[in-house]
C-alpha cells in the first residue's frame, strides 16, 4: 500500500456516509465489534435508526455464512481458513451489507440453486418457504439448510445480489450483497454494479495487503469499535507484543489528531485510514480535509519532524512533556505527532491534494 | 482529612483511587479521552487541596496499559504536582507498574523516570 491508495478509495466513496471495509480474519469478537460499529453509524444517520435491527440481523447472519463456510474449508490448509471480506456502507439512506468467503467449487452450484429460487419468489411465498424449511428439511451438513438466505431475502425486502469469482482449481469467492433502503427512499441505484465495485475493493484490497479500510466520522464514539477490531485482530499477528501496541498506539494518535484538526463539515469531522501490512511492518495510511491556509503550516511541520533523528525527536518529546501550559493549553499541540515519528521505520510520507479553492486532502503514509 | 477521590473506569478513561484516610494513590487501565482537559481537571483540583497538608508518605501508583500522548502530557502534571509536595520535606514516590514485554508503557516510564527528581521505581508485572 503506497500514499496513493488513500485518494484511490476516499475519492470513490467520497458520497458515502461511511463505509467500511475489512479483508482478513473472522472471529467472534470481531465479527461482534463490526455489528456494534455499524450500529453506531446507522443510529447516527436518522433516516436509518428504525433499520437499525434489521441491519444488525443481516449483519450477523452474513457473519455466519462467512464463519460457516470458512469452517469447512479443509483445516489443514491454513492459508485459506480464514479468508473473508465485509463491508458495510451507507449512502444517503441506503446501507448495503456485503460479505465475501471461500467455497469449495462442488458446493457452487447447489447454493446458485437456492440463490435463484430465493430470488424468484415473493415475500409472502418466502415466508411459506421459510415455514416449510424449518418444519421439515433436516439440517444438513452444509448447515442451515439456506435458511439464512431466506431470511436475508425476507428482512431486507430486496432480491439477493451475487457473484462467485474463481480463486483456484478447488475453491471460489463467494460475494453476496444485500440492500436495505428505507420505504421512503425512491433513488434508482444498480444493486450489481455496487456489488462489481465491492469486488474491486477487495481485489485492491488483497493486491495491496490492507485488512481495514473506514471512512467516515472519526469522533471517539465512531472511532472506538474500530480501534478495538485492530487490537484484536493485531493480537492474532505474529509479531511480538511491544510492536503491536506501537501499531495501535500510532493509530489512536493519527485518528485524534485528526478528529483535532480536520475540516469540520456540517459539523462532522470525516476522514479515512487504510491499516495493511508489508513484509513485517505495518503501513497506516489517513485522509482528511484540510482548509487550504493551513497546508504551509503543517508541511513545515511534517519536514521538521522528517529532519529530525531519533535522539533529537525524543529530545523534543520531552521538552514538550515538560511545558508548563495546563490547563490553558491542555491539548499540548503537536505532542502526538512528535511521538508517532519516533516509532517510525521511515519518515512521514505526506501528500497534499487540492480540490478547490477552500480545502485541501492530506494524507498520511506511515511505517512501523 | 481531605475526602477521598474515587473515580471508576470507563472505556477510554482510567480508574483513579486518590484516598489520604487509607494512604492508597492509583491511577490503573486506559487513559485516551479525546478531551484530557475534561478527564484530568478534577484531578489537579483535588490535588491542590491535598498540598495543603499532604500525608507524611505519599505513594502513586501508576499501572496504565494505554495511554495516549495528551494524557501522557497530563500524568507529567500530576507527576510535577507531587514533586512539590516533596519539597516541603514530605516523602513522595512513584511506582510504575508494567507487563513483562509492554515495551510502550516501559518506556514511557523511564522517560517520566529521567524527568522528575523523586523517586520512580519501575516494576515489572
Amino acid at each position: 500500500m503506497n500514499i496513493k491508495t488513500t485518494f484511490w478509495f476516499f475519492d470513490k466513496i467520497r458520497e458515502d456516509n461511511l463505509c467500511l471495509l475489512y479483508n482478513g480474519n473472522f472471529s467472534d469478537d470481531i465479527t461482534n465489534k463490526l455489528i456494534e460499529l455499524s450500529e453506531y453509524n446507522i443510529t447516527n444517520i436518522d433516516s436509518m435508526v428504525k433499520m437499525k435491527k434489521k441491519a444488525s440481523f443481516l449483519m450477523a447472519e452474513c457473519f455466519q455464512n462467512i464463519v460457516r463456510h470458512g469452517e469447512n474449508v479443509d483445516k489443514n490448509k491454513t492459508d485459506y481458513v480464514n479468508e473473508g471480506f465485509f463491508l458495510t456502507k451507507n449512502w444517503q439512506s441506503i446501507y448495503y451489507i456485503t460479505s465475501g468467503n471461500l467455497i469449495e467449487n462442488r458446493k457452487i452450484e447447489n447454493l446458485e440453486r437456492q440463490l435463484q429460487k430465493v430470488n424468484s419468489l415473493s415475500n409472502e411465498e418466502l415466508k411459506v418457504l421459510y415455514r416449510e424449511v424449518l418444519e421439515n428439511e433436516e439440517i444438513s451438513d452444509k448447515g442451515g439448510a439456506g435458511l439464512g438466505l431466506i431470511e436475508m431475502a425476507r428482512k431486507s425486502g430486496q432480491k439477493l445480489s451475487y457473484v462467485f469469482e474463481d480463486f483456484d482449481n478447488k475453491f471460489s469467492f463467494f460475494y453476496n450483497q444485500i440492500v436495505l433502503k428505507s420505504d421512503l427512499d425512491l433513488s434508482n441505484i444498480n444493486p450489481q454494479m455496487q456489488l462489481d465495485e465491492s469486488i474491486d475493493f477487495h481485489k485492491k484490497m488483497k493486491e495491496e495487503n490492507i485488512m481495514v479500510i473506514h471512512k467516515g466520522d472519526f469522533s471517539q464514539d465512531a472511532i472506538f469499535p474500530v480501534l478495538k477490531i485492530i487490537e484484536e485482530n493485531l493480537r492474532k499477528e505474529k509479531h511480538d507484543a511491544g510492536s503491536k501496541k506501537k501499531v495501535y498506539h500510532i493509530l489512536v494518535e493519527l485518528l485524534q489528531n485528526i478528529s483535532k484538526h480536520c475540516l469540520k463539515e456540517d459539523n462532522k469531522k470525516e476522514g479515512i485510514f487504510l491499516i495493511g501490512k508489508s513484509e513485517s511492518y505495518f503501513v497506516i495510511n489517513t485522509g482528511n480535509l484540510i482548509q487550504n491556509e493551513f497546508v504551509d503550516d503543517f508541511k513545515e511541520k511534517l519536514d521538521e519532524l522528517n529532519s529530525l533523528n531519533g535522539k533529537e525527536l525524543k529530545g523534543l518529546y520531552l521538552d514538550k512533556l515538560r511545558e508548563r501550559n495546563f490547563p490553558q493549553n491542555g491539548s499540548s499541540a503537536g505532542i502526538g505527532l512528535i511521538d508517532i515519528a519516533r516509532r517510525l521505520i521511515s519518515p512521514i510520507n505526506y501528500s497534499f491534494i487540492r480540490l478547490d479553492d477552500k480545502k485541501t486532502f492530506v494524507s498520511l503514509n506511515v511505517i512501523a | 482529612m481531605l475526602e477521598k477521590l474515587e473515580i471508576k473506569e470507563t472505556r477510554d478513561t482510567p480508574e483513579v483511587l486518590f484516598d489520604p484516610e487509607n494512604n492508597i494513590f492509583k491511577i490503573s487501565g486506559n487513559s485516551l479521552p479525546e478531551d484530557t482537559t475534561e478527564f484530568f481537571t478534577p484531578l489537579f483540583n483535588w490535588l491542590t487541596d491535598y498540598k495543603k497538608s499532604p500525608n507524611d508518605i505519599t505513594n502513586l501508583v501508576c499501572e496504565l496499559e494505554y495511554f495516549n500522548s495528551s494524557s501522557a502530557k497530563m500524568l507529567y502534571e500530576i507527576f510535577f504536582e507531587l514533586q512539590n509536595i516533596s519539597k516541603n520535606g514530605k516523602q513522595v514516590s512513584i511506582e510504575w507498574i508494567y507487563e513483562q514485554d509492554d515495551k510502550l508503557i516501559e518506556e514511557k516510564g523511564l522517560e517520566y523516570q529521567s524527568v522528575l527528581e523523586i523517586p520512580f521505581e519501575m516494576i515489572e508485572k
